[in-house]
């Protein structure tokens, strides 16, 4: 049997804080068949972030095992994209030398870095912004320019944490549309972090629901719908609804309670 | 051009003062006066008099500035890289600190002569405690999220430098290099004050014991002279290499 891509196995953890270690994930375990795409929901502060902490290789769990590809992560995982909650572009560069620079560190030769940067800020709706600092951009258009830089150098494994949430509605169905797209072409693994069902049912091919804190996986819902799904009229996709359903089912308890 | 002449206006006016007070409310040979302390810059210049002088005070000034920045970069980057020994030394470095670095002239003469080394050695270490001060704690300081978004980029240890704790680190470089000009000025001339063959420290030592005011404050206006265009060259240098941060567009004093 192939290792799935990533796997957590048993992982709590607790942070440790003036009254005392607070626990955060308690006995989380599921795991991501390659180029497959999950979505992971959960109520605000339930420790989502805190997983793909983990899995970014930035944190080491108190208990328990998160494994990629079979191996235990053990350090800064280089071997990921991520897209962290806060776009996190470096100030001190134009939006264009930050999206080129994971291939300067990969050694992507200089035409090939500007062709690229320059076809992925197309993409995102960003040509003509290329020589702006982060801070002559809004904060959206931050966002944008945080995926654009990760979605850029095309790594095997995606890590997104709530990457639309600070976007218009609009441009968050086309960049959905774009993640889609990309996603299909590279066949990346892709974990990503939402509040938002609709995103994660249109998205996915499995939705990991969570509690509150401390984060336990609630339920692991499937998503069959058929691919290319149409994010722009999501109740006109077959089977939207009854898949939405199920998702806010398992949902319902934790923020209704 | 407006605002400059505004700038000037109140230095004319101390100029304007300083000149007619002279002899009136106070001896000149106290004071000097603005015309003398003129003629005189003339006359050193003219006979090239000042000479010798400027080149060796010029010399002690760069060589001693640079020798200290760049030691205090080097030292900052690598303690504000490496917090375990940084937690070691820290306690000492701070004494030394401490430490008037007027109070070493003396030692610096007997260890490196009265030539240029002991005013390098005094300039040098003025400047490098500030350099060092600032680079560490700007190294220190730098957001730990982006050192770490950069690893995960796959950055190696050569480009981590290069492309995060570097540029981070910047403005406090910069403040660092601005505020150790003057200190380096104090350096170079507190040593030839102490013991010199040449030098404008040497120079103003020498008009001050022969009761020529005007020469003292000649010498002191050239030494005003370096530290203002220094002073412009770094406002330069910052407006640079700073021009991704808010405020920089905001900010345009050159002294
Ligand atoms: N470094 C830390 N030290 C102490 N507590 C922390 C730390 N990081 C996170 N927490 C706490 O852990 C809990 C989970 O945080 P986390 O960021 O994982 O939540 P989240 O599910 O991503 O929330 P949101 O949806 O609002 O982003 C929060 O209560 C937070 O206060
Ligand atoms: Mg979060």
């Amino acid at each position: 049997m192939v290792a799935p891509e990533i796997a957590f196995e048993n992982v709590s953890h607790s942070f440790a804080t003036p009254a005392g270690p607070m626990p955060v994930i308690d006995d989380v375990s599921f795991e991501m068949a390659r180029g497959t795409f999950t979505a992971v929901i959960g109520p605000s502060g339930c420790g989502k972030s805190t997983l793909l902490q983990m899995l970014a290789g930035l944190l080491k769990p108190s208990k328990g095992r998160v494994r990629q590809s079979g191996r235990e992560i053990a350090g800064v995982n280089s071997t990921i994209g991520f897209i962290p909650q806060q776009s996190l572009l470096f100030p001190w560069y134009t939006l264009s030398q930050n999206v080129a620079l994971p291939m300067v560190f990969k050694n992507v030769p200089a035409a090939e870095r500007e062709e690229r940067v320059r076809r992925i800020l197309a993409d995102v709706g960003l040509d003509g912004f290329a020589d702006h600092y982060p801070h002559q951009l809004s904060g959206g258009m931050q966002k944008r320019g945080s995926i654009a830089r990760t979605l850029v150098y095309r790594p095997d494994v995606i890590l997104m944490d709530e990457p639309f949430g600070a976007l218009d509605a609009q441009t968050r169905m086309v960049m959905q549309d774009d993640l889609q797209g990309l996603v299909a072409r590279q066949g990346a693994t892709v974990v990503l972090i939402t509040h938002d069902i609709t995103e994660a049912v249109l998205l996915a091919d499995e939705v990991v629901v969570l509690s509150r804190r401390p984060a336990r996986v609630i339920a692991r819902v499937p998503i069959a719908l058929a691919r290319p799904r149409n994010v722009f009229e999501p109740f006109a996709v077959p089977g939207f609804d009854d898949a939405y359903g199920q998702v806010w089912q398992r949902f319902r308890a934790e923020v209704l309670a | 051009m407006k605002k400059a002449i505004l700038a000037l206006l109140p230095g004319l006016v101390l100029l304007a003062f300083w000149e007619w007070a002279s002899g009136r409310l106070i001896r000149e040979i106290y004071v000097s006066k603005p015309s003398a302390i003129a003629v005189r810059l003339y006359e050193l210049f003219a006979t090239g008099e000042i000479l010798p002088h400027l080149v060796v005070t010029l010399q002690e000034l760069v060589l001693g500035y640079l020798v200290g920045v760049l030691s205090g970069v080097v030292v900052g980057y690598w303690l504000g890289r490496s917090p375990r020994v940084a937690a070691v030394v820290e306690p000492y470095v701070m004494a030394f600190y401490g430490i008037p670095k007027i109070a070493l002239a003396p030692l610096f003469i007997i260890w490196f002569g009265i030539g240029i080394g002991s005013k390098i050695a005094l300039a040098g270490i003025m400047v490098f405690f500030l350099t060092f001060y600032n680079v560490y704690t700007g190294v220190r300081n730098v957001d730990r999220e982006y050192a770490n978004l950069a690893l995960i980029m796959g950055a190696k240890e050569r480009q981590l430098t290069r492309h995060v704790y570097l540029p981070a680190a910047a403005p406090f470089v910069l403040l660092g290099m601005r505020m150790a000009i003057p200190y380096s000025v104090i350096g170079v001339i507190v040593g030839e004050f102490a013991s010199s063959t040449r030098g404008l420290g040497l120079f103003i030592n020498q008009a001050s014991s022969t009761y020529d005011p005007a020469g003292v404050f000649a010498g002191i206006v050239i030494l005003l002279a370096f530290i203002l265009v220094a002073n412009i060259g770094a406002a330069r240098l910052e407006r640079r290499l700073l021009r991704w941060r808010p405020q920089a567009a905001a900010q345009s004093n050159d002294i």
